[in-house]
């Protein structure tokens, strides 16, 4: 058991910060419930090989990086017509019910160490209702971290045949001394032919340690779309996943990243097919330049009664320094033959034909590989159905090839 | 084909695989497993006291190491006792050090090899056999020239005592120490018979060298040891093929190999395991490669209850090559976890992967891989492909890669795909007069053709025939 409990987290402060928001009992008891199962925790599942461990998060001192009555930030909401996009406390009045019926359904409160602290200490987010029938295209949701640390939970209930698009971004705001702390939970409700996509963009300070879990339910012919870009924090432990429970259930899985310095990603995408009919799609495409280092997992797991299954998996990543790392693992668990699933990764560098091409045309070779980069993530950019999201990503990926 | 031949081709096949005989053991050391036990198998072969320390150091190591842990889906190996392994038994033949030809063989040997089809082998005038019925080689038959040579093609235990230098210096040290893992260790300890293979520089074996082996008593385990020392600018192929009986009682192989691929030189290992439906067959296999040598691994893993096996190998030199092509095949009850594991250790090597399983009632088979590549392995190259076919939704097909690459002018590729055998194939052949049976064994044949065609002929018929029984009766 290497999991630290913290010495420095009492049930007051977790009353203090449910008193703050005006909870009802049963998320109080939720919480406590947290606190009292973090001695028994361990810390998220990482990946390990003969002598080594992919990340290891039991190497972060979690007292000195959290501080759980210390949270500011700011929150910019943008609705849209018919949709509830409200703080906590606003939809705890609001929608009290629907809230106690999904809240902790889609991500388990105890998952594992990281997941429980969340739950008991997260004092910011959002919870979105689309009602039935409701088409929402633009959700925008910015957060700023201006504390030491900050847990934000995001709960999306999207009823039948409603649509929604959500974009939010990470960032952190005033400068606060030594290591910070984000963690971020995202639970997904797509009822019956429901439809959500879910895009985040990460760019935390290079001080920040960020974890995430944003994991969907989908129903009936629904469809939960994610896309997540990580560009920045010091180390990210990130969790995107779908559950496709029912039939004709769809989940496409976008992710990008670029590293830089020490830079560390560790990011998994797993999809679990649970009905029939169901397809998934999983794209990630990454950049490592200096020392940085990528850990990516996919997992798409089939189950015995997942009959006329399709899964697709893709992980690219591009080496632009000696000093980087990447590693993979993408992982197919298949219990029914009825199954069309394929994955593939490949480790690279930018191929040197390109390059002389681009400099026997008289391209000078620092410009030559950034257009190289840029067009390395055109392929996963062209998954993003959001023009925002796309252009704001590639804006970012173009700071810092030229920083 | 009629149905006679097909009676004839079922219960020559079956008479093949299944059968068990009354075996005689000259001597077989008591059940479990102690310091005592060790001593008397390093006594009772005379060992020298090297060889016995090493085997109490590995003991040792056993009984301090834990079981393989933290491995998503591993086999679950909570039904292997040690204390139900015997771990040495000799079989009871006049000669100790192995009998000159066929003809000197008992009888009772003779026909179980008659049933593996070895007599075909050598008929086929293949050079060399070594045949270990339990734990020990007791048949060689080497050509003349190749002693002429320098080849050295004995087994293990007579290595031992007349190589002792060279096997001193390379048995369980560099490549697999039996701190490796616990299974690892156990070998160490208590390892018995197996081959031993040297190849001196510029010398090229052009026959496949071959070996047997078997389990033939309840309760046994099996703990061969293969040594292969390659030279620098040598090439040779070592074959070894397992079958066994179905057994009651529990079983445990835990087989070492390692190999020494010189400068330039050129190994390939193949086998073909059949181990019985009881048996946990736990091995490890390593490679070493100095500059622009090659290792070539063929596996088929057949039977057994459950098979954790990982050939791994080094790339230590510059320009070395590595690949791997194996095949699992599992029913009903069986869990076979095998793979690779590629070490790129210097500038310039490469290394292919190709992995092939077929699962069926409820069979569970799983690639499970690792390809690492080194900071300063500049202009590595790796390749990986798995392919799993699925018969039924009652099996399981996983498929877990692991890549670590430390380098960036390299150029990885991993592929996997699982699918079931396609509808319109087997229409395909229906409709040319073939029947559903048929046409599938015919889609499987042509599934696992990548490494049939690696194998010398009877070994290719002997893996198809394994995999015909394997599905007869119970397709469509």
């Amino acid at each position: 058991m290497s999991t630290q409990v913290h010495a420095n987290l009492t049930e007051s402060q977790v009353e203090q910060i449910s008193e703050d928001l005006g909870e009802p009992d049963w998320l109080l008891e939720t919480r406590k419930e947290a606190l009292a199962a973090l001695e028994d925790l361990d810390m998220p599942d990482v990946i390990r090989t003969p002598g080594r461990t992919w990340t290891n998060l039991d190497a972060l001192d979690y007292e000195t990086l959290v501080d759980p009555l210390d949270y500011a930030q700011e929150k910019d909401r943008i609705d849209a017509e018919g949709v509830d996009v409200l703080s906590w406390s606003e939809a705890l009045a609001e929608h009290g019910d629907r809230i106690e019926e999904h809240f902790g359904s889609v991500v388990d409160p105890q998952r594992d160490y990281l997941t429980a602290l969340s739950t008991a200490l997260f004092s910011a987010g959002t919870v979105v209702y689309v009602p039935e029938g409701v088409d929402a295209e633009d959700v925008k949701i910015r957060t700023t971290m201006n504390s030491k640390s900050l847990f934000n939970y995001t709960l999306v209930i999207a009823e039948e045949s409603s649509s929604v698009t959500i974009l939010e971004r990470q960032t952190t705001g005033d400068e606060v001394e030594g290591a910070r702390y984000y963690s971020g939970v995202v639970e997904a409700v797509a009822g019956e032919n429901a439809y959500v996509q879910y895009g985040t963009l990460q760019n935390l300070s290079e001080e920040s340690y960020n974890y995430q879990v944003k994991r969907g339910h989908a129903g009936t012919y629904a469809t939960v779309d994610w896309i997540e870009g990580n560009i920045g924090s010091r180390l990210t432990k990130s969790n995107v996943e779908t559950r496709l429970l029912g039939d004709s259930s769809e989940s496409q899985i976008v992710g990008a990243f670029f590293g830089h310095n020490d830079q560390h990603f560790d990011i998994a995408s797993r999809v679990w097919h649970e009905a029939e009919h169901t397809v998934a799609d999983l794209v990630t495409r990454g950049v490592l330049d200096d020392q940085a280092r990528s850990v990516y997992e996919g997992v798409q797991d089939v189950g015995r009664e997942a009959w006329d299954t399709s899964s697709y998996q893709r992980e690219n990543t591009l080496m632009l320094s000696e000093e980087s790392e990447a590693d993979a693992s993408p992982k197919l668990i298949i219990n029914n033959h009825d199954t069309e699933a394929s994955h593939s990764a490949t480790v690279g560098q930018v191929d040197e034909e390109d390059m002389f091409y681009m400099t026997s045309r008289g391209v000078n070779p620092e410009r030559a590989k950034n257009m190289l980069v840029e067009g390395f993530f055109v392929p996963v950019l062209e998954e993003v159905a959001v023009d925002e999201l796309r252009d704001d990503l590639d804006d970012l990926i173009v700071e810092r090839l030229t920083a | 084909m009629s149905s006679d031949q097909d009676h004839l081709k079922e219960t020559d096949t079956e008479a093949r695989f299944e059968f068990k005989k009354e075996e005689k053991s000259a001597f077989q050391t008591e059940k479990g497993l102690t310091e005592e036990t060790i001593r008397v198998i390093s006594e009772d072969k005379d060992e020298p006291e090297w060889m016995l320390e090493r085997r109490l150091r590995a003991l040792e190591q056993f009984q301090q190491m834990p079981m393989p842990e933290g491995w998503p889906g591993a086999p679950d190996l909570s039904e292997v006792d040690i204390e139900q392994i015997v771990p040495y038994i000799r079989p009871d033949i006049e000669t100790r050090g192995g009998a000159e030809s066929w003809e000197d063989l008992p009888d009772e040997i003779k026909d179980t090899f008659d049933k593996l089809g070895i007599p075909e082998a050598e008929k086929n005038a293949l050079s060399g056999v070594g045949a270990q019925y339990e734990s020990e080689i007791v048949y060689q038959n080497m050509q003349e020239r190749w002693e002429e040579k320098g080849v050295i093609f004995c087994d293990m235990d007579k290595a031992v005592q007349e190589h002792e230098d060279i096997v001193r210096e390379h048995f369980m040290t560099k490549c697999v120490p039996p701190s490796d893992n616990k299974f690892a260790a156990l070998h160490g300890a208590v390892w018995s018979g197996g081959s031993f293979v040297y190849i001196p520089e510029d010398t090229t074996v052009e026959m496949p060298v071959q070996a047997y082996f078997r389990m033939n008593s309840e309760g046994m385990g099996q703990f061969e040891h293969t040594l292969i020392i390659a030279e620098e600018n040598s090439e040779v192929h070592y074959i070894e093929g397992c079958s066994a009986p179905k057994y009651s009682a529990f079983n445990l192989h835990s087989g070492g190999v390692e190999v020494f691929v010189g400068e330039n030189a050129h190994v390939q290992y193949s086998t073909v395991q059949n181990w019985s439906k009881n048996t946990y067959n736990l091995n490890t296999k390593r490679a070493i490669v100095e500059a622009d040598g090659t290792m070539e691994w063929v596996s088929g893993s057949m039977g057994s209850k459950a098979t954790m096996l990982y050939p791994a190998t080094i790339l230590k030199g510059p320009g070395a090559t590595d690949n791997h092509i194996t095949i699992a095949f599992a029913g009903e009850g069986q869990d076979i976890d095998t793979g690779a594991k590629v070490y790129h250790n210097a500038p310039n090597t490469k290394s292919t992967i190709e992995s092939k399983s077929i699962s069926k009632d409820g069979g569970r088979t799983n690639y499970r891989g690792l390809v690492h590549i080194s900071d300063g392995a500049e202009n590595s190259s790796t390749s990986v492909e798995c392919d799993a076919l699925m018969f039924d939704n009652k099996s399981t097909s996983d498929t877990m890669p692991y890549m670590e690459i430390q380098e960036n002018k390299v150029d990885v590729a991993h592929e996997a795909t699982v699918g079931k055998i396609g509808d319109e194939d087997v229409f395909y052949l229906q409709s040319r007069g073939l029947d559903d049976d048929d046409a599938k064994q015919m889609i499987v044949a042509g599934f696992i053709e990548p490494i049939t065609e690696e194998l010398p002929i009877e070994y290719a018929v002997e893996l198809n025939r394994l995999i015909e029984l394997e599905m007869e009766g119970s397709l469509g």
